[in-house]
């Protein structure tokens, strides 16, 4: 086991390690460069001066080496957009975004599931017919299209809801304990909201057929036939046996909810990674969107290390080395 | 129709608003102190660090943190020092020769942190900014100051290299005054990423709260200010991801202000009884640029507009009148020439090529660009297709491109839109990589402050006169214009060397950059001046019965 843990993390470094390489050449391949920002009084000799003090007038190798140096060393350099280390914006950005994808992703898998497992106990029923339209209907929407409808509804038509941001902007410094965790209680409704619907719509439709596929199989036939209650059936031998699909659906999840959080960020002005990455690429802010990388590219392989250990806990044949 | 006068009522009342008569004097001071002003803004602060900042929010940080040895006038004049009004100096003493001038500082100003302000605050402050290691980008408009001496603690004396009539205007206006105690030990290349460059000291009326890059940045009255405190108590930018976020937050009453709304948003927030417009002139004009380069190969001469009939043909086959309600409905402001017109040198009644497209028609004929079967003009074989540069950024400027496009179309002259981001945009305006750019330059309000962008010595890297245009005539006319002492003369000879250039028709005057903001009506503000609508904030109150909850927060400090 012990063997296999560290060939996977030898695995992880190479993957790392070219994903970055493979980003550093095509960010420094877009035309532009961190000091091409809009400020129409600065001439070119002065932004020349900035760039040769952040060394990007420098041959490409040696700013690839430079920066893979300080990276190895703990180093990921000073964003030119954020105006801070590098470290300093995504250690601001980074926990909105994991609350916000956490919200998502543990509602929208114990919903998803939850709604399968509805849809296969009311199979044939006009109940698990419905389910499963309001579930395509929320499969099928765009994402920045149900984050603007329920920005109207509830921020505008029924405005109940702050319209975006993580907190109030402008109270929040000066509230008491409770009331700011009221507050960043209903900023983040709407945001997670949204990807809790789109994405508990896409589990529900995968963990249903998943089921369905498990229902008529032998064991399940033994099951019954010993007198099992159906709900007994469906949740320790059914559930248990399609679940191993869903396990790699929720560690490719976490990646794809970064990225997929982007839209979502944009309409909720919730400013995660997925904000501070694309302003990034647009301002050509090199270490910010390099770092971007790294940790995105960290993200997908620990969602698939927690999927590989999640198999084990579902199947204990997964166990055996 | 609707529209148009909903946008006719709201220009006018945010014109009465913002050209001169602001509020009345007795109501604004009747209020008393308090309130918070949330500024929803789409873009954040660059650093916090006078020198250095580039961006609008930083540098209305500066401005109001910071203090200058005097402040400009609302006139904005420049020669001399008519109409400049006691800041940090609290009087100052010409020189016999006038080739120095003491400043003598108030000696009740205070750093927010409690020391004095001291005379050698000005001298270090000078040199950091000259300091060639620090890069500032305002160093070259001081070049005419020579250095600062330190008479005793609370005089301070500039020299001056050049007798001028901007000399004045040139130590004060872009000089803010930086607290030597607390930068003196941090490397000149070091202060951009400094901690000192994201916690602002200053001895402005305002004073530093914190900032959270990208989200939020806020400052509270200076109570203890030697120029009195601000009458607001706080003041928060909102930083949102874009101008609809930031929108959002004005109509959900979670900010009070919006500096720069479009046509679609004034229209929404004019349902709304709680907002009102403003208007807010700027020093920035956009104008359609010909490249005088070869696109291509820079070294020689554009194969198109090296010729003066062809300039002309451009400008007079394009409508700028039509184009600016086109874009702008009843909001916009037209060019009027190589400068904006809320300039104390601007003359809005230079000759330029009318809209006449049988005569530029003409012109392109005369030139040899002769019609083609296609609908092209060419010469020589070679067709009349030239490639437009045009950032994304500004939605004005993207409607523009393709205005232009049409109206050159229909000149026989092929426009491919080169649509960039700004950086990209930014490094093929810099490299020449353009045949037309709709370009938008930004000028200080001396006579002088044009020869950065239409000088012969101002062509990249020591410049912006990306077009690479070259006028002996503009040149030696702006320089006298910058030697003249007297307000009217100046004027005189800056209006012959803007004629020079409208004569020479490398540009298109296409419109003056006048923006429309949105703020709620709890907010009374006096007059704003042409270099930002932030100059006066110290002074704008909130009256006592029209206060929300977050104008009583009070002048606490937030939690950490």
């Amino acid at each position: 086991m012990g063997r296999r843990v560290a060939a996977r993390l030898g695995q992880a470094v190479v993957v790392v390690w070219l994903v970055a390489t493979l980003a550093f050449i095509l960010v420094h391949a877009a035309p532009g460069d961190p000091f091409g920002f809009d400020a129409p009084n600065v001439t070119e000799a002065v932004r020349a001066h900035w760039r040769a003090q952040f060394g990007y007038d420098r041959p490409l190798g040696t700013q690839y080496l430079l920066w893979l140096g300080n990276v190895a060393r703990g180093n990921l350099g000073y964003s030119h957009s954020m105006h801070e280390p590098v470290r300093d914006a995504l250690a601001n950005a980074l926990p909105r975004t994991l609350l916000l994808m956490g919200v998502a992703v543990a509602l929208s898998f114990l919903l998803g599931v939850g709604l399968a497992l509805y849809q296969v106990a009311h199979h044939g029923q006009r109940r698990a017919r419905w389910a499963g339209r309001v579930a395509l209907f929320f499969y099928s929407v765009p994402d920045f299209w149900l984050a603007l409808v329920l920005l109207l509804a509830f921020a505008y038509w029924l405005p109940v809801l702050p319209a975006g941001f993580p907190v109030d902007m402008t109270m929040h410094a000066y509230m008491t304990p409770g009331a700011a965790l009221v507050d960043r209680v209903r900023h983040l409704i709407l945001p997670a909201l949204t990807l809790v619907l789109l994405t508990t719509a896409s589990i529900a439709r995968f963990q249903r057929n998943e089921l369905l596929e498990v229902l008529p199989l032998d064991f399940v036939r033994t099951a019954r036939a010993k007198g099992v209650p159906e709900r007994q059936v469906l949740r320790r031998h059914v559930l248990r046996n399609a679940l191993i699909p869903t396990i790699t659906l929720f560690g490719l999840s976490l990646p794809a909810l970064l990225g997929g959080s982007v839209f979502v960020e944009k309409v909720f002005a919730w400013q995660g990674m997925g904000w501070l990455i694309v302003n990034a690429i647009g301002l050509r802010d090199y270490p910010l969107v390099l770092a971007g990388v790294l940790v995105s590219t960290v993200l997908v392989i620990a969602g698939n290390l927690l999927a590989d250990m999640a198999y084990a806990i579902a199947d204990p044949r997964l166990r055996v080395d | 129709m609707h529209f148009r006068r909903i946008l006719a009522c709201w220009a006018t009342l945010a014109i009465a608003g913002a050209c001169g008569r602001g509020e009345p004097s007795s109501a604004a001071g009747a209020a008393p102190d308090g309130g918070t002003l949330v500024i929803a803004e789409p873009g954040d602060a660059d650093v916090l660090f006078p020198p250095l900042t580039v961006s609008i929010v930083g540098h209305q940080i500066a401005d109001l943190l910071y203090d200058h040895l005097a402040e400009i006038g609302d006139g904005m004049q420049t020669i001399g020092d008519q109409g400049f009004k006691p800041q940090l100096a609290d009087h100052w003493t010409w020189a016999p020769d006038s080739m120095s001038v003491a400043f003598h500082i108030d000696p009740r100003a205070r750093w927010h942190d409690g020391v004095p302000v001291r005379a050698a605050d000005v001298r270090f402050s000078l040199d950091l900014y000259k300091n060639p290691k620090l890069g500032s980008p305002v160093a070259p408009l001081l070049t005419n100051v020579d250095s600062v001496s330190v008479k005793d603690s609370l005089t301070a004396v500039a020299w001056f290299h050049a007798k001028t009539p901007e000399s004045f205007f040139n130590i004060v206006y872009q000089l803010w005054v930086l607290p030597q105690h607390l930068l003196d030990t941090i490397p000149p290349e070091k202060l951009a990423t400094s901690e000192a460059a994201r916690h602002p000291v200053g001895s402005g009326r305002f004073r530093f709260v914190r900032w959270e890059p990208g989200s939020r940045l806020e400052i509270v009255a200076d109570t203890g200010n030697y120029r009195g405190r601000a009458r607001l108590d706080r003041v928060i930018w909102a930083i949102s991801p874009d101008n609809n976020a930031a929108f959002t937050q004005i109509l959900s009453g979670d900010a009070d202000m919006l500096e720069n709304a479009t046509p679609d948003q004034l229209k929404a927030a004019a349902g709304h009884a709680g907002l009102r417009p403003f208007l807010w002139p700027s020093l920035q004009y956009v104008f359609l640029g010909m490249n005088f380069r070869d696109a291509t190969h820079s070294a020689q001469p554009s194969p198109y507009f090296a010729d003066v009939r062809v300039r002309r043909a451009l400008s007079m086959a394009i409508d700028r009148r039509a184009m600016l309600r086109n874009v702008f409905d009843s909001r916009g402001a037209i060019g009027y020439g190589p400068f904006p017109a809320s300039l104390a040198t601007a003359d809005t009644s230079l000759r330029l090529p009318p809209y006449d497209p049988a005569y530029a028609a003409a012109l392109l004929d005369s030139a040899g660009w002769a019609a083609g079967a296609n609908g092209v003009r060419a010469k020589n074989g070679k067709p009349l297709a030239v490639r437009l540069l045009v950032p994304t950024s500004s939605a004005f400027r993207m409607s523009y491109a393709v205005l232009v496009q049409d109206a050159l179309r229909k000149a026989g002259i092929k426009v491919d839109i080169d649509a960039e981001q700004f950086p990209s945009f930014v490094a093929k305006q810099t490299a020449g990589n353009f045949d037309l750019v709709l370009a938008g330059y930004g000028t200080d309000p001396n006579a002088g402050g044009a020869k950065q962008n239409w000088g012969s010595t101002a062509v990249p890297p020591a410049g912006f006169n990306y077009l690479h245009y070259r006028g002996p005539a503009f040149d030696a006319l702006l320089d006298s214009a910058s030697s003249s002492f007297d307000p009217a003369k100046a004027k005189a000879y800056a209006a012959r060397a803007y004629q020079a250039v409208a004569d020479d028709a490398p540009g298109v005057w296409l419109y003056d950059v006048v923006s429309f903001g949105i703020i709620s009506t709890r907010f009374h503000m006096p007059a704003m001046r042409a270099d930002g609508w932030w100059q006066h904030l110290a002074d704008w109150t909130v009256p006592a019965d029209a206060r929300i909850p977050r104008d009583r927060i009070g002048l606490g400090a937030p939690k950490p």
